[in-house]
């Protein structure tokens, strides 16, 4: 794989952050918060790679929400948010569509987060890869 | 005669910031408490409002300013270039990112505001006149591996000049006049298993001024691992180290120079920094007309004590200033 930057300032993954979600009085699937692993905050148009896979099962793209500052975006509506800020001490909310959502327990939360870093020119319109992924077990709240 | 005042960025500080062990009003008044008279903010580091100042921050800035008697001197802007999929930003689109960080300098009483290369030199001419209408002086920031006489950097030396105005020049790191290898790269070399002597090896090519696919091959040759490879990555990248500072470089830069980033990577207990050779550096600047600030900027590569590396780099500065 090509060289990536990583920074392990922080856990990518929020400890106790995984909680299912309802809906009408149903279980529609689950969430848990984020964070950036950088020294700086990005605009969500950085945002190269986004894939969540729970106790080793890919979760498909379209059930994946990106949840900031009271905002959802699809991951396909990323790489347009050039005007939204995600802070470096914020964390935000990764929501996965999943009917019932998960078994009381523990569980294996795996998130890919790529970015570029878009000040760090290595070529035209070629910027250094920034590796923000994590993993995390998490006990999920009811 | 030089007037030489300190400074620190926040930036010291944002390994403990980011993992949560110190708040934004921590960071300004440990700034104050170690001995500084004013400090940088990187603006998309711990401005909450970023890319904006809205009132609330800006008096939450002058508040923690006022309470611990410092200030805020230099807005750290940074220029996305590459914010957008697929393509660069053009130079109007960049020009009007400057902008708006020149009004949030502006806002927050910044006289200086750090900006990096991305955007060009006809840019930043353009930029001028904001520059002077909000009274922030813009300076492109002169970071290792550019120094103040490198190609890139001699093409805005030029365009300024030709434009004239006061309100645009640089801010040169002191990383640029490195004449040893970079502690923590080397250490974590080190610690990751590369032989000692190819590092030797590799320090000697790099002062021998041995282009870096040469050296990469002789060193493989040598036997050496991927450790020490990755070594050559950095000292022929961010972390260069010459066998003599370029001070007359640095003479040169003088006269358009509106601070200076006093980069440190290591502070050992007895005040002195592992690779930038203080000393001179700092004496050509006492020699020289800059009146200014001089201002710490710790970088966590170690992960070492942030509050204790800035606070013994403030203190190498004074001590080195007040024995001239």
């Amino acid at each position: 794989m090509a060289f990536a930057m990583k920074f392990n300032m922080v856990d990518v993954i929020v400890s106790d952050s995984l909680e299912n979600c309802y809906v009408n009085g149903k279980r529609v699937g689950f969430q848990f918060d984020i964070r950036l692993d950088y020294y700086r905050g990005q605009f969500l148009s950085v945002i190269e790679e986004l894939e969540v896979t729970v106790n080793g099962e890919k979760i498909d793209t379209e059930s994946i929400r990106f949840r900031l500052h009271d905002k959802e975006f699809g991951v396909c509506q990323l790489e347009t948010c050039c005007n939204e800020f995600w802070r470096v001490t914020e964390p935000a909310t990764i929501f996965v569509r999943k009917g019932g959502g998960l078994p009381e327990g523990e569980h294996d939360i795996e998130l890919r987060l790529m970015f570029r870093s878009p000040y760090m020119a290595i070529g035209p319109n070629k910027y250094m890869p920034v590796d923000n992924c994590g993993t995390k077990k998490l006990r999920v709240k009811f | 005669m030089s007037n030489i005042k300190i400074a620190c960025s926040l930036f010291s500080f944002g390994t403990p910031y980011i993992q949560g062990h110190m708040s934004l009003e921590d960071c300004i008044r440990k700034a104050a408490e170690i001995g500084c008279e004013g400090y940088e903010i990187v603006a998309a580091q711990m401005i909450a409002s970023y890319p904006y100042v809205t009132d609330e921050v800006a008096g939450e800035f002058a508040r923690y300013s006022d309470k611990y008697g410092i200030k805020p001197i230099c807005y750290a802007a940074n220029m996305d270039r590459g914010l957008l999929k697929g393509r660069d930003l053009t130079d109007d689109e960049m020009l009007s990112r400057a902008i708006n960080d020149i009004k949030s300098a502006h806002r927050l009483g910044c006289g200086v505001m750090r900006q990096q290369y991305l955007i060009g030199p006809e840019a930043m001419v353009r930029l001028a006149p904001y520059a002077e209408e909000y009274g922030v002086r813009v300076g492109i920031e002169i970071h290792n591996p550019e120094t103040p006489t490198s190609p890139k950097i001699m093409e805005y030396r030029e365009a300024f000049d030709k434009c004239g105005s006061q309100y645009l020049g640089f801010i040169t790191d002191f990383g640029c006049f490195s004449t040893k290898p970079n502690k923590p790269y080397w250490d974590r070399a080190l610690a990751n298993g590369a032989q000692p002597e190819m590092l030797d090896m590799l320090a000697q090519m790099r002062y021998d001024e041995v282009p870096q696919e040469e050296a990469t091959e002789r060193l493989l040759k040598a036997g050496a691992n991927s450790a020490v490879l990755g070594a050559v990555a950095s000292s022929y990248g961010f972390v260069q180290f010459r066998r003599e500072a370029d001070l007359e470089g640095l003479k040169s830069i003088i006269p358009q120079n509106f601070e200076f980033h006093a980069k440190c990577h290591y502070v050992s207990e007895d005040l002195e920094e592992a690779s930038i050779p203080y000393d001179e550096v700092l004496s050509t600047i006492v020699d020289s007309n800059f009146d200014g600030y001089v201002v710490v900027e710790y970088e966590d590569e170690g992960g070492y004590d942030s509050v204790e590396m800035t606070r013994r780099c403030v203190a190498m500065i004074k001590k080195i200033l007040n024995n001239k």
